[in-house]
């Protein structure tokens, strides 16, 4: 077979992406490895449900920072999820002005800023006030999760095409109905993976928990008071001097992955069929 | 598609009130007391909250757990997020109580108007270094550890070292500084030692919890565990941990460094116990300036140099009476009966004349005027 230039560069090229691919996923396989490795003998079922013990205790584990991470990030997304959502709609649907695109502009922005200043932002307006707690943690989360959310929400709008739209309209639809009922409900898939990708990244935030949720050794007490989560728990435990902790530790960032794994898989699941 | 927004919603809705409404087994609900017969209720839980450095957390979390065993109704929920961090905390009086490895410096003293400092355990650091074939054990004295850690000697096999350890072949390998890159009480500890031992050291850098170090080529690294591992992954170098550090993670070597007295001294508990015990014997009172206190370079024959106490941080005058006499108890106990469980962790116990002074810096805590204890 006679190779031309065309081809060539065409081989070359898909040789040249598949490489890429490669090259992208061996980072993220090597770390799901050794976090697998590491962290698979430290589980157990006393671990997903004990409370933590201190140094030289056998077991012990990190039932209350599971249970505050669902009830810390469930807090981030009643929050950021509606004021997401809602932000997104208007900066598609409305936002062709100056405000809409400094906004955009603005979300960008947030969306690339350290963590540690959503955690700043928690604790200089909530915990000064009222001291350490599980909404304080939340609402630091909720400030990563909203621009994530508001952009996803309004690129996805962005690609419902305007022929729908404006088929909608022509039936005399009014427009609040034809953004309820025809371009969200068309746009939700990519709505629901903004909101997921929200999700699985402020699971495994630490620094803006670490002055706002705090921790706790003990189960959670109440939204209002300091709640253990488990980035901030495997966190104490990587640092710690002693192997058993960190041990530990490797098991609850396997945890953690799974978790987030889970919550992906099972929200896929529940809307498979209708998006 | 209304029905998957509140889908996510109740998702998330679900996740929260599962975990809420599911009352953790050993917790005690306060309710609201009808007046009835009171003793035979079990009284209402009272957290005590602290932040504030992380070396004494281990010490901090067993004490926790055992004094809740002991008083089931006390839950102390301490968290180690550095001691500056701590200082600020009690400072905004988020939290009842901090913790510091270093003492407060005067400004921050001055802030702070009635914050008491209660030396709670003693830490040792220890210099250690990587060199292939040798073992723990190398002699070194503060002057040289100082000049090693000024750029004047740079090779391992400098007539200075060599001197202090005859019998052992050094390797003509330029050494590795490594450093702490976060602020740190280690850091204070170290380079308090070398600013005593060394007037050049004094001058050009000082002592804090972070310096500028003057070795352009030094390497930084975040935490006890960054330090270990740059001296693991780079032959021919030298740095700073924590005494524990050394201890628990086995591949680590250490230098035995030498004392007041001219011993050259192995840093362990016992030896670092003698050094505190030498020197706290003009310790200021616990609600004075403890900014100049230093217990490095101890009198005594088997003294290890480089160790200092960290502190819990409380204010003599609580604003909640209940919740005081509960913290002033804890930490009663915690300098008593808490000392106990010292070794067990690596860390060094109170000598018994700081445990005097505690006692009375404890029974300086007051709610109005009364004493708390």
């Amino acid at each position: 077979m006679k190779w031309n230039r065309r081809k060539l560069i065409d081989r070359i090229m898909s040789f040249l992406t598949a490489a890429c691919v490669v090259v992208a996923i061996i980072p993220l396989l090597s770390i799901l490895y050794t976090v697998t490795i590491n962290g698979i003998s430290a589980i157990n079922l006393d671990f997903l449900t004990q409370l933590p013990k201190p140094e030289g205790e056998v077991g012990g584990g990190l039932g209350n920072a599971i249970q505050g991470t669902f009830i810390v990030v469930g807090i981030a997304c009643l929050i950021g999820l509606p004021v997401g959502i809602l932000a997104g709609v208007y900066l598609s649907e409305y936002g062709e002005n100056r405000f809409g695109r400094m906004v955009s502009f603005v979300a960008d922005v947030l969306a690339g800023t350290p963590s540690i200043a959503a955690g700043i932002f928690g604790y200089t307006f909530i915990v000064l006030y009222f001291g350490f707690s599980a909404i304080a943690g939340g609402a630091a989360l909720s400030v990563l999760m909203i621009p994530i959310v508001a952009r996803t929400t309004e690129e996805s709008l962005r690609l419902v095409s305007g022929s729908l739209r404006e088929a909608s309209l022509a039936l005399g639809i009014p427009r609040w109905k034809t953004i309820l009922h025809i371009v969200l409900s068309t746009a939700m898939s990519g709505i629901i993976t903004g909101a997921l990708l929200a999700i699985a990244r402020v699971s495994g935030e630490t620094a803006p928990l670490l002055l706002t949720a705090f921790g706790n050794p003990y189960w959670a007490a109440g939204i209002n008071k300091p709640i253990s989560t488990m980035p901030v728990q495997i966190y104490t435990y990587a640092i710690a001097p002693f192997p058993d902790w960190h041990a530990k530790a490797w098991g609850g960032a396997l945890v953690l992955i799974i978790l987030v794994l889970i919550l992906n898989i099972g929200v896929r699941f529940i809307t498979r069929k209708k998006y | 598609m209304k029905l998957s927004i509140t889908l996510i919603l109740v998702l998330a809705g679900v996740l929260l009130a599962g975990c809420v409404s599911n009352p953790p087994p050993d917790q005690t609900t306060v309710q609201p007391t009808v007046a009835t017969v009171q003793p035979t209720k079990a009284p209402a839980t009272i957290t005590l909250t602290g932040a504030g450095a992380t070396f004494p957390n281990p010490l901090i979390s067993k004490w926790s757990f055992e004094y809740n065993k002991i008083n089931p109704n006390i839950q102390i929920n301490y968290q180690g997020v550095g001691s500056g961090a701590g200082i600020q905390q009690i400072s905004a009086k988020t939290v009842d109580f901090g913790a510091s490895d270093a003492p407060l410096s005067e400004q921050v003293y001055k802030n702070l108007t009635g914050i008491l400092q209660i030396p709670e355990t003693i830490g040792a650091v220890v210099v250690a270094y990587n060199l292939p074939g040798i073992q723990s054990g190398v002699k070194l004295t503060g002057d040289v550890v100082a000049d090693i850690f000024l750029g004047k000697i740079t090779k391992w096999n400098d007539p200075r070292i060599v001197a202090l350890n005859p019998g052992i072949q050094f390797p003509a390998k330029d050494i590795i500084v490594a450093h702490r890159s976060d602020g740190s009480g280690t850091t204070f500890v170290f380079t308090d030692y070398l600013s005593k031992l060394s007037p050049d050291w004094k001058s050009k850098v000082g002592k804090g919890t972070a310096v500028n170090w003057p070795v352009s080529t030094s390497l930084g690294g975040k935490g006890n565990d960054g330090v270990a591992g740059i001296l693991r992954q780079n032959t021919y170098s030298i740095g700073y941990v924590e005494l524990i550090y050394a201890k628990l993670q086995g591949n680590i070597s250490y230098a035995y460094i030498k004392n007041q007295a001219g011993n050259f001294i192995e840093p362990t508990l016992e030896t670092t116990a003698n050094a505190v015990a030498g020197a706290s014997q003009t310790l200021p009172a616990g609600d004075a300036s403890w900014s100049s206190v230093s217990i490095v370079n101890a009198p005594g024959d088997n003294s290890y140099p480089i160790s200092s106490f960290t502190y819990l941080l409380v204010y003599k005058n609580q604003a909640d009476q209940t919740k005081g006499k509960a913290l002033a108890q804890f930490i009663w106990w915690a300098v008593h009966d808490g000392q106990s469980y010292s070794s067990g962790l690596q860390y060094v116990p109170l000598p018994n004349a700081v445990v005097s002074l505690d006692e009375q810096t404890i029974r300086l805590m007051n709610y109005n005027g009364q004493p708390l204890i």
